[in-house]
């Protein structure tokens, strides 16, 4: 899954021409404030206790899945002859929509309370531009990379604690 | 007067309250300042529209002239000023937009209006009124973050776009378009103007402006560039099945973006009926025919995008526009060897219409045949004079007669004649080879022609009927697809016919006759040029009824299979031009000529061999020598085959190296590619295989070489052989050694036969002493008891060494002299004490000397001194005798210089008789017991005195 997400952020860079098709293209400057960053201090994230660190990947994968299907949509009006781009972004969705289960399963074993599903995005943005939704895209296929790998971190540390 | 100098104050004073009043009129009518101004803006047009009212408008309506500004940031930078005149009509809400170049959210714009009444109708309504207030417009809510505008627009390929960017105060802010910088300029603190101009196609999805500061995007912004929408073109409608008109036409290059999926699209407008179809494809629409076929269509094709439209238009009666379909049920009838019916309809169009219908004939040859049917429904053609068993392909189209617009599509069928009996005799040929009271008759033809064939030929009869007994008769039946067979007939004169046949039929008889005599016609052969086209063959006019001439020749003659080719010629001709593929420059052709008569017999008339280009010669003659003599030797090289050139030889050059600084007359003097010379002498008669090479020098060195040439050129330079002339004087040589030899081996055959006779003249048997007539002599008057003496009896003398004192050998040998000076006190051995007698017996035999021996008449005869009935005294002195012996034992193991023999001994019998008293040594006194016996010694000469008396001292054999 994390090679996965690596794939598909190159292959979205790929189909939206310069600046994010340029080798090495990064801007780590941009955000969604609809979607909650995955990096976090080390410190704070190692003192997270279970309740939190899953809430907190719960929440993160819903917001994915929601944008991965926006995404999807303004990839399909942008770039409609990149089907491969299309396929890509509608199987991050589905793999997103899987660990939010599993996550959910987990608490669900140790007991803690499964935060219900929001709208994270709110009212539909379309009135924004062909460039913001280009980078809009790069946020969420940057940033779902990112919660994978946290996700990786966190699922390993609960493994440790509960080897069972 | 009084009146006339009141009226003009008072006319003043009126005119001035009409004025007044007029102006008070006016005061009224100042509603006509523009009302109600609103601004509102588009920002993916970039466009203001201003709306506006005139109140109270006096009359329904009025020309007018609106004045108006716009500024741009501050209300003092008016960027455009212009007039919109038009008329205006009483309670009408007025419009009018302003496209901004820059886009409209880069700055607030601010706008005011003003009016003028300019209608000539109305003179006296002349009218300017006062600036309405500005009206500020804000695109762009003021405080948002860095934004570069316009977002998402669509230009065409070649427009010009200015874009701004809201920098927000941040510094060292670039921007880019794609990857390239482009350069800006400030309109105010924050804002950067970006002019692009003549902007490139670049793809579909659109191209990328943006802008950050250092590696931080700040913003960007999609620009879509489309191609330019271009005009339909070959608009064009027509119908097939008069229900449904079927429009197309070129739309030119696709102007379709990605974004929102924006293409062109097409609306087709009947302006008689009003009717408007929204096109579903770029390239075609249908249109149903509602109305009569014979109505007018007026259509407008518009196509458009979101940038422009274009349209052309297209009227028509659909009756002129009927375009058939292809013709259907093509099917062959009656279908024969040189004809044949071709029916076909054509569907849908019913009677309504006449049809011309085209037919188009070929064969494979291409050969095309093209008629013109006039039908309604069903078409019928007949096609006559075609070949038989050829396929043929028909194709057939048909279009509207009367109102031609197009031919339908071709339809194509596959026509196949039926088979006829072949139509030509064969061309036959023969090769007639007597051998033993018959004729080996080898039959050719050549294969008809499919034109001449009318079907597949299956097989050749051949028939052979003796001419002299006509009830013989030999049939053959040759299955095709051979081209010849091998008759063997007898001595008498055949006729052969020869037919062709197929499934239909036979061919014409081709008849040949083979005379008795055929096959052995002697006629001399003639050389002939020929060129790398071919050779030209002509021969003599023929006396007597010919019918026609056949030259034949083999196309490969040095292959075993030489491809026999035959022409067959007039019986008024005498040449002809004979050319092939097959002629190969360097071999030779040979060509026949025979003349056919009336009784169909050939008889050969000439011969020709040629080449079609000579070539050099292969190889030189390899050459034998033949008489060499002292002055002259001949060349030879009969085993030359001249035939296998590739090429006539026409001579031979022979060069002969010699030293000789010239040439003899008759040879020229050519220099050879080793920088030596020879002597050339050119033989040009290709028959004379021989050379006489004369006037040559006794014992001189010659060398020549042989080389044949034609008259393409030389052959290669043969090696050049080596002769020697021999000597003047050898065959004098041989008179005189032979004779000497046959005397030499008469003398030694002479000496064989009497070789017992030269024995006893040479070398005569030694006589026995036992038959010796001095014997029965002695024994008769003397003592009888003395005999012969034999060797057993003999004591063989011996040598003893024998070490003695000084004063001894002193008193024994007076007369010797030690070999060396010097002297040994030492004992030599157990020889010294052997004493010296008075009475010493000494045997000496002085026979022989060194000088008189012959290696095969000496001997040493070693005896043992035991049996010495003496003691030989010491003759050496005793120092000196170990020495001496050692000396003498190492010389004969070893060499023996001849000056150095100390010791040598010799016994041997002698007669007594032979005895030789002139010996060096001084006479011992002789015992009467050793009277008879002498002591041969082999002394060499120079030791003759000293040596006997140490070889005497020696007491032991060797």
């Amino acid at each position: 899954m994390q090679k996965n997400t690596s794939t598909l952020l190159q292959t979205y860079l790929q189909y939206q021409g310069s600046p994010f098709s340029d080798p090495g293209f990064s801007a780590p400057e941009l955000q969604l404030s609809s979607l909650p960053p995955a990096a976090v201090p080390f410190k704070i994230w190692h003192a997270l206790d279970d309740g939190e660190r899953l809430s907190q990947a719960q929440g993160a994968f819903q917001a994915l899945t929601q944008h991965l299907q926006l995404v999807g949509d303004d990839q399909s009006n942008l770039n409609p002859g990149s089907p491969i781009l299309l396929a890509q972004l509608g199987v991050a969705r589905l793999r997103a929509q899987g660990l939010l289960g599993n996550v959910a399963a987990i608490m669900n074993a140790l007991g803690l309370p499964v935060p219900p599903e929001k709208d994270t995005i709110g009212v539909v943005p379309f009135g924004a531009s062909a460039f913001e939704r280009k980078c809009r895209g790069y946020v969420v296929t940057r940033e779902y990379g990112h919660w994978t790998d946290r996700a990786v971190r966190d699922l390993a540390l609960l493994k440790a604690k509960y080897p069972a | 007067m009084a009146f006339f100098a009141v009226f003009p104050a008072v006319f003043f004073l009126a005119l001035l309250s009409w004025r007044t009043c007029q102006s008070e009129v006016l005061a009224e009518h100042l509603p006509l300042t523009p009302e109600s101004l609103s601004v509102s803006f588009s920002s993916s047009l970039q466009r203001l529209d201003l709306q506006w009212t005139v109140h109270k408008l006096p009359y329904q309506e009025l020309q007018m002239v609106f004045p108006i500004e716009i500024s741009r940031t501050e209300t003092s930078k008016v960027i455009w000023m212009g007039n919109y005149s038009t008329i205006v009509k009483r309670n009408q809400v007025l419009h009018w937009s302003w496209e901004s170049e820059l886009p409209l959210e880069c700055a607030t714009h601010f706008v005011r209006i003003k009016s003028i009444v300019n209608d000539a109708r109305f003179p006296e309504l002349s009218f300017e009124s006062n600036w309405s207030s500005w009206e500020e417009v804000h695109a762009h809510t003021p405080g948002q973050k860095p934004l570069l505008f316009p977002k998402d627009k669509l230009v065409e390929e070649g427009a010009n776009v200015t874009f701004c960017f809201n920098s927000g105060r941040k510094h060292g802010m670039s921007c880019y378009l794609e990857e390239e910088l482009i350069h800006g300029e400030q309109l105010d603190s924050n804002i950067f103007t970006f002019k692009l101009t003549n902007v490139p196609f670049i793809r579909q999805e659109g191209t990328h402006v943006y802008c950050g500061v250092n590696y931080d995007l700040l913003d960007g912004t999609v620009l879509f560039v489309s191609k330019v929408l271009e005009e339909p073109k070959n608009f064009s409608c027509e119908t097939q099945d008069l229900k449904t008109l079927n429009c197309t036409w070129d739309p030119g290059v696709d102007t379709s973006l990605s974004y929102d999926r924006q293409q062109q699209n097409y609306i087709l407008f009947e302006s008689f009926s009003g009717k408007e179809k929204y096109c579903e494809h770029n390239k075609w629409c249908t249109w149903e025919i509602s109305q009569d076929l014979e109505a007018t269509y007026n259509f407008t094709l518009t196509a458009e995008n979101y940038l422009r439209k274009r349209s052309v238009n297209s009227a028509f009666k659909p009756i002129d526009r009927v375009h058939p379909k292809a013709p259907e049920s093509v099917q062959f009838e009656n279908v024969g060897a040189t004809s044949a019916v071709v029916t076909w309809k054509i569907p849908v169009l019913g009677n309504y219409f006449t049809l011309l219908c085209q037919i188009e004939l070929h064969d494979k040859e291409d050969v095309r045949r093209e008629h013109n049917v006039s039908i309604k429904v069903n078409g019928e053609f007949l096609f006559s004079e075609l070949e038989p068993d050829t396929e043929y392909v028909v194709h057939i189209r048909c279009a509207n007669s009367k109102r031609f617009w197009k031919w339908s599509e071709w339809v194509t069928h596959t026509l196949v004649t039926a088979q006829a009996a072949p139509s030509k005799a064969l061309d036959v040929w023969r090769i007639v080879k007597s051998s033993k009271g018959f004729h080996n008759v080898t039959l050719f033809w050549k294969p008809l022609s499919k034109s001449h064939a009318n079907g597949k030929i299956l097989f050749y009869n051949i028939a052979a009927k003796n001419l002299d007994n006509e009830s013989e008769l030999k049939l053959l039946r040759i299955p095709a697809p051979a081209n010849g067979t091998e008759l063997t007939l007898d001595q008498g004169s055949y006729q052969i016919q020869v037919t062709a046949n197929n499934s239909v039929g036979t061919s014409p008889a081709s008849e040949i006759v083979i005379a008795a005599d055929s096959g052995n016609e002697e006629v001399e052969e003639e050389k002939i040029n020929g060129t790398n086209d071919g050779f030209l063959i002509s021969w003599k006019p023929q006396s007597g009824e010919v019918t026609s001439y056949i030259v034949e020749w083999c196309e490969h003659p040095q292959n075993l299979h030489c491809d026999l080719q035959w022409k067959n010629l007039g019986p008024n001709t005498t040449e002809t031009f004979i050319s092939s593929e097959a002629f190969t420059p360097g071999i030779r052709y040979s060509f026949r000529i025979y003349k056919l008569s009336t009784e169909k017999t050939a008889y050969l008339v000439e011969k020709k061999t040629g080449y079609s280009q000579e070539l050099a010669p292969l190889d030189s003659p390899q050459v034998a020598v033949k008489n060499l003599t002292s002055h002259s030797f001949t060349l030879s090289w009969e085993d030359y085959d001249t035939e296998r050139q590739p090429g006539f030889i026409r001579g031979y050059y022979v060069c002969l190296k010699s030293n000789a600084t010239h040439c003899h007359p008759g040879s020229v003097k050519e220099s050879l590619p080793d920088k030596s010379t020879c002597c050339k002498h050119d033989i040009s008669d290709p028959k004379q295989k021989t050379f006489l090479v004369k006037d040559l020098q006794p014992e001189s060195f010659y060398e020549f070489s042989v080389s044949s040439y034609t008259s393409a050129g030389e052959g290669p330079n043969g090696t050049f052989t080596k002769v020697t002339t021999p000597e003047g004087r050898s065959h004098m040589l041989i008179y005189v050694v032979l004779p000497m030899t046959l005397c030499v081996l008469l003398i030694a055959i002479t000496c064989y036969w009497k070789s017992q006779w030269v024995k006893e003249k040479c070398y005569p048997d030694i006589p026995d002493p036992y038959k010796s007539s001095i014997l029965s002599l002695i024994k008769s008057k003397e003592n009888p008891r003395i005999t012969i003496m034999n060797v057993k009896d003999c004591i063989p003398d011996a040598i003893e060494v024998i070490n003695k004192s000084e004063g001894t050998k002193a008193g024994c040998m007076g007369t010797l002299k030690p070999l060396t000076g010097s002297e040994s006190s030492k004992p030599a051995n157990n020889y010294q004490d052997f004493p010296c007698p008075a009475a010493c017996i000494s045997f000496e035999n002085l026979t022989y000397n060194e000088s008189a021996c012959d290696s095969g008449s000496c001997a040493y005869i070693p005896g043992p001194a035991t049996a010495l009935p003496c003691q030989l005294g010491l003759l050496a002195s005793p120092d000196n005798l170990p020495n001496t012996a050692e000396d003498a034992h190492t010389n004969f193991q070893g060499d023996i210089p001849a000056g150095e023999i100390s010791l040598n001994y010799v016994a041997q019998l002698a007669s007594p008789m032979s005895g030789d008293k002139d010996g060096l040594l001084i006479n011992p006194p002789a015992p009467e017991l050793c009277s008879e016996y002498k002591m041969q010694m082999a002394v060499p000469s120079h030791l003759s005195s000293p040596v006997p008396s140490e070889m005497a001292a020696s007491p032991e054999p060797f």
